[in-house]
């Protein structure tokens, strides 16, 4: 076991603090606008931390948007919602060089990407030339315009939604484009209770007016900082591993996950440990995310298919055998 | 193709327990090669898919064909085609071997004719196993043969066969069907896989059947050896001696002679002189009481042929069969006495008597052997035994002896052979010895003269060993020795000077006491006899008597030269360096010699006394119970251990307090997550938000007895949970099995700390940068312990004491591991499978990966 004792665990453990602190503020603020669903506000600030991006699939009117724009707005930083449409360009999201005609030169006028936060509305209803651009910039935090790569500030989330349902005419992202998510959620319906609170704090007005950023961007970059520094041990690794290796021999799962699927589970599971206050991940972190981390990437074979089980069900099985390692 | 295969294999393993009816070892090359030629024609039968009549002719024909190459190659058409010679020699071979066969008891020599038949046997029972296991696919069935194979040794030997050639015949017959099994399952078809798979499996995996096949006829073997062994009652051997006979002892209905030699230098250096028999005599005169009379000398020692007791010659129906060689002219004088053997001999099958007997009247089927005049039982000990004999003391006149004709040619071809590369020297010496010496009985008296007198031997005990080279050591070098190198020397000499002659084994006639004889352990004796036509069988005492030799031995009037005793009183003697019978008080040198206690044999050494059957039941309930109880101890130990371990770390004192860094009191927020243990009694709300653990900060040294008290703390916990029935899952994490814990059973305050400090110490061992600085403490486990014990029923407390879950299922794991290791055996392949490494690759792994938390 390393042992290293000191300032660098001072550090740590300091900036470990200042990371739940801020953490709980913006939890605090996008709570106020989304009422009850504090495991889905949990998770989207796991991916923010763990340098990931979002797919929000549920049926239409449950929060997917508000919850973007609150997140947006409690860190006080850029974000730019696209609606993607059939009709909708690459050139609509990366941008386009425009002739200038006082300077007599072609000038790059950015598109939506250059934000913080980009979140893409129905992102299932772009042609797959429009899908197919956003997932370059988000995999490579760059975009290339007539051969000049222009670079994109950090942090940078792209929070996706997709409709399940009205499924007629659109374009469902593909395996391949679905694996650069690092989780997916569904929202799901807010409790009664939750419901009925919703309306009388905001049936007068719209929520998100009265939002007050609650962090910097400065200080999300430095919280991204913090949980690179969370420590991973071997034997969690090794699990990681194991978890992802079930998912390919599974006989219920005709894809399984891809080694990019075990790094972003790891990232992830650092800013999951980040956020409970600990300077170290356990397997815990790593079976809490391993369904909305990867069970979007999975295809389940023709037996699942046929017995109605979904590659989450599945995954949720492996959880339960897969053994955790006992030994350091 | 593998089933031929199996079944030779089966039919080899099988013929192994062949193994005592040979002298030698070369009938095993001829078994394995007929083996070998029958099983190639059989898998070629099988391969080319030919009709099922056809194996068992291919398979006579390649035993033919191997037999002549073997048996008859210079007769044969180059040396391997049959032909009329060929096949005359083969029958004259075999007829020889049946004659020998006849003539010899086992074990027999290995010779060509015998090595034939036994090849020619063992083809004919692998190709009946070949037809009911290969052709009419009946392998149950080829049980038969097999054990009908299994049977002979068992039938024709004294001994029974030894446990570990059981297990390697049993196996063998378990491989078969396992085979036969797994051909069936194979016909079954294939397997439809909807899953893509890298390879198409050409049958379906039968793996998991054989192994629990395996498995089963692994235990049945395991069960057949060990219950006879744990069931006292069962077997004449002790507890533990194996049941299927334990390949050193005499068992089963027939008497085989054991190792006389060994155990009588065992009895001469035993510490304890304990009585053996007693006696009275209607003369008052003692003499040398007979147990064994061996008549081979091997090149190694003397050893005894087979006996035969008939049912005619039962000593209870009719009177001893007549002496050898002893003439009705020959002067005898009517003796009678009464032997009463003690209580505590063990396993003794024959009599001790004086040579020769006219008549011994004993209770129980006691069977005398024509030749020797030995007396034995198959089903009677001679332990507590009280029975009279009516002997015959023979007085012949030196006259007598002198003009004894020639012994019968039967007698000189037994008792005159001698193997050919005996020492020259030692020829050398016999007859410089009885140079001078016109007939046979001159040259017996000189030689013992030789022995007693001239040749300046001396006795002691600690001589060991026999054989040529001993005999030659003994005769040329140090002259030094007991009563069996005397008494083999002597003979052996006697043979080189054509007397013909054989050793006895047995007791002298003891010591005098209260009007009884009383014949002791170190009274045990070995001496010669020779045989003059018309007196029979002589006893010689070449052996030094009195206090430097054996105490009690005797020397016969006879043996004496004739100058030295002009009037062979009948009885008397004047043995040359003592008296004829020692002091009654004189201890042997043997009985100072306490540390060369040797192998106690059966024969007539005092053990305890005998113990009742109730007790035996009893004995072997107390071990049944104690077996049972070792993993109740297994686990005692290891908790004795962890115990050890945690206090050795609690000692370790505190040198610096710990820096805590301020923690967040934080609400419950219900944030998924939560604390170790839920519902935490003890006020600090459980929250997500909040550093967990107080973060220690201050540079302490490290305790290195923590992290194995970690370890041991929480294995501890985790066999707990197992033995209380409630097993930690494999999937589960130190904080979940908290929180599950928890939440099933009703922990007490003091529990749920306690759980709360082993979960998050081993958490923070596993996989924290540095471990915890908390280390649990002995009361920590016992506080769970106990308060989880309170949430089980009683019969489950007890049991986790008596029969731990967690101990028993390391033996399991032990077992198991130990099958794999067979498995592995039979999965070794000379080309490694392609099916074999690709299948591993998919369903393989993950089994093995999720196998390994059951």
């Amino acid at each position: 076991m390393a042992v290293t004792h000191g300032v660098g665990d001072e550090a740590g453990s300091e900036s470990l603090n200042e990371l739940v602190e801020v953490a709980h503020r913006i939890r605090d603020a996008i709570e106020s606008v989304i009422e009850g669903k504090s495991d889905v506000v949990r998770l989207t600030l796991t991916v923010l931390l763990a340098e990931g991006h979002l797919l929000i699939e549920d049926v239409p009117g449950v929060g997917k948007t508000m919850l973007a724009k609150a997140l947006a707005k409690s860190i006080d930083c850029p974000m730019r919602r696209v609606q993607f449409t059939p009709d909708l360009l690459p050139s609509d999201i990366t941008g386009v060089s425009a002739y200038n005609q006082q300077t007599r030169e072609f000038e790059f006028k950015p598109g939506p990407v250059f934000a913080n936060i980009v979140v893409g509305d129905e992102i299932n209803r772009a042609s797959p030339k429009t899908q197919s651009a956003l997932l370059e910039c988000m995999e490579e935090k760059q975009v290339t315009v007539d051969g000049i790569t222009h670079h994109l500030d950090g942090p940078f989330m792209v929070i996706a939604t997709q409709n399940p349902i009205e499924m007629e005419g659109t374009y469902p992202l593909p395996e391949a484009q679905r694996d650069r998510f690092t989780a997916k959620i569904a929202m799901g319906y807010p409790e009664p209770l939750a419901e009925l609170e919703m309306l009388d704090v905001h049936g007068a007005s719209p929520p998100l007016d009265k939002l007050e950023p609650v962090a910097t961007t400065a200080e999300v970059k430095s919280l991204i900082q913090a949980v690179r520094a969370v420590y991973v041990s071997v034997p969690v690794k090794k699990y990681a591993i194991d978890l992802v290796h079930a998912t390919r021999q599974s006989p219920d799962l005709r894809l399984g996950a891809s080694p990019r699927a075990t790094l972003q589970l790891v990232r992830a599971a650092r800013a999951h440990a980040a956020l409970s206050g600990r300077d170290y991940v356990i397997p815990d972190d790593i079976q809490d995310l391993a369904v909305p981390v990867l069970a979007h990437r999975l295809l389940p074979s023709m037996e699942a298919q046929g017995q109605r089980r979904l590659p989450e069900q599945s995954l949720a099985e492996l959880v339960r055998r897969v053994p955790v390692p006992d030994t350091k | 193709m593998r089933l031929p295969i199996a079944s030779g294999a089966a039919t080899g393993a099988v013929a192994l327990t062949l193994y005592p009816l040979f002298s030698e070892g070369s009938w095993f090359w001829a078994m394995l090669g007929v083996l070998i030629c029958t099983t190639l024609a059989a898998a070629l039968v099988s391969r080319f898919a030919q009709p099922p009549f056809a194996a068992p002719i291919a398979m006579a024909l390649a035993a033919i064909l191997f037999m002549t190459v073997s048996f008859a190659r210079d007769e044969a058409w180059w040396g391997f085609i049959p032909n009329f010679d060929s096949t005359a020699k083969i029958a004259e071979l075999m007829a020889e071997g049946w004659d020998e066969i006849q003539r010899f008891a086992a074990p027999v020599p290995s010779t060509t004719g015998i090595t034939l038949l036994a090849a020619g046997g063992i083809a004919f029972i692998a190709i009946l196993v070949d037809a009911f296991a290969v052709r009419v696919r009946r392998a149950a069935l080829a049980g038969l043969p097999l054990l009908g194979l299994f049977t002979v040794p068992a039938a024709v030997l004294n001994e029974p066969i030894a446990w570990p050639a059981f297990i390697i015949g049993a196996l063998g017959f378990v491989g078969l069907l396992v085979s036969d099994g797994r051909e069936r399952v194979s016909h079954w078809g294939r397997a439809v896989l909807v899953r893509r798979t890298r390879t198409t499996t050409t049958a379906p995996d039968a793996g998991k059947l054989v192994l629990s096949g395996k498995r089963i006829g692994v235990t049945a073997v395991a069960l057949a050896i060990g219950i006879p062994a744990l069931i006292p009652t069962l077997t004449p051997n002790p507890p533990f001696g194996f049941g299927v006979g334990n390949g050193f002892g005499p068992g089963g209905r027939n008497v085989g002679i054991p190792d006389a030699i060994a155990k009588l230098s065992g009895q001469l250096s035993h510490p304890v002189n304990a009585p053996v028999l007693t006696y009275t005599s209607s003369d008052d005169v003692p003499r040398y009481l007979r147990i064994y009379s061996l008549d081979e000398f091997d090149g190694q020692q003397f050893k005894s042929s087979s006996l035969r007791g008939r049912p005619e010659d039962r000593v209870s129906e009719s009177v001893m069969p007549p002496p050898p060689g002893l003439s009705d002219t020959t002067p005898t004088v009517p003796t009678d006495q009464t032997i009463t053997v003690s209580e505590d001999i063990e396993e003794l099958r024959f009599l001790p008597l004086p040579y020769p007997a006219a008549q011994v009247i004993a209770d129980g089927d006691w069977r005398a052997d024509r030749n020797t005049l030995m007396v034995f039982s198959t089903e009677d000990d001679a332990a507590g035994l009280e029975y009279k004999v009516i002997g015959k003391d023979v007085r012949p006149e030196p006259d007598l002896l002198n003009n004894a004709p020639d012994a019968p040619i039967e007698v000189q071809g037994r008792f005159l052979t001698l193997p050919a590369d005996i020492d020259p020297a030692v020829i050398e010496l016999a007859e410089e010895v009885a140079q001078g010496a016109t007939t046979p009985y001159e040259r017996a008296v000189k030689l013992q003269q030789f022995f007693t007198v001239s040749g300046g031997f001396t006795y002691d005990l600690q001589t060991k060993g026999s054989g040529l080279n001993a005999l030659s050591d003994f005769l040329l070098v140090g002259r030094s020795g007991y009563c069996e190198q005397f008494a083999s020397a002597f003979a052996v000499m006697a043979r080189i000077l054509n007397i013909p002659s054989r050793v006895s084994i047995g007791y002298t006639g003891g010591t005098k006491s209260e009007g009884r004889w009383i014949v002791r352990t170190h009274d045990a004796h070995a001496w010669p006899e020779l045989y003059f036509e018309g007196a029979g069988w002589l006893t010689f005492e070449p052996t030094p008597s009195g206090g430097f030799g054996q105490a009690t031995a005797r020397v016969p009037s006879y043996t004496l030269p004739q100058s030295d005793s002009a009037d062979p009183a009948p009885g008397a003697s004047a043995a040359p360096s003592s008296g004829p019978a020692a002091s009654p008080g004189a201890n042997s040198p043997a009985g100072g010699i306490a540390n060369a206690e040797r192998e106690l044999g059966p024969t007539g050494l005092p053990v305890a006394e005998e113990t009742p059957i109730w007790v035996n039941i009893g004995i072997g309930v107390a071990i049944a119970l104690l077996l049972s109880l070792i993993p109740a101890f297994m686990r005692m130990v290891l908790w004795l251990w962890r115990r050890r371990v945690l206090n050795r770390a609690a000692a370790v004192p505190d040198d610096e307090v710990p820096v805590v860094a301020p923690k967040k009191k934080d609400e419950d927020d219900g944030w998924g997550g939560g604390e170790v243990i839920g519902g935490e009694p003890a006020g600090e709300p459980a929250s997500v938000w909040s550093v967990e653990e107080p973060v220690v900060v201050a540079a302490k040294q490290e305790n290195t007895f923590a992290a194995p008290a970690v370890e041991a703390a929480w294995a501890e916990l985790c066999d707990t949970l197992i033995d209380l029935g409630m097993p930690k899952a494999g999937s589960e994490t130190p904080r979940a099995l908290g929180r599950r814990l928890a939440e099933a059973y009703p922990l007490d305050t003091e529990a749920a700390k306690a759980l709360t400090k082993i979960a998050t110490s081993e958490e923070k061992l596993r996989y924290a940068r540095t471990p915890g600085e908390t280390t649990p403490l002995v009361d920590d486990l016992k506080a769970i312990r106990r308060s989880l014990a309170a949430s089980v029923s009683r019969g489950r407390r007890i049991a986790a004491v008596l029969a731990p879950m967690s101990a028993l299922l390391r033996v399991r794991g032990l077992g198991e591991r130990l099958l794999d290791g067979f498995d592995r055996l039979e999965t070794i392949r000379f080309r490694p499978s392609r099916k074999a490494t690709e299948t591993a690759t998919t369903e393989d792994v993950l089994e093995s990966q999720v196998g390994s938390r059951r």
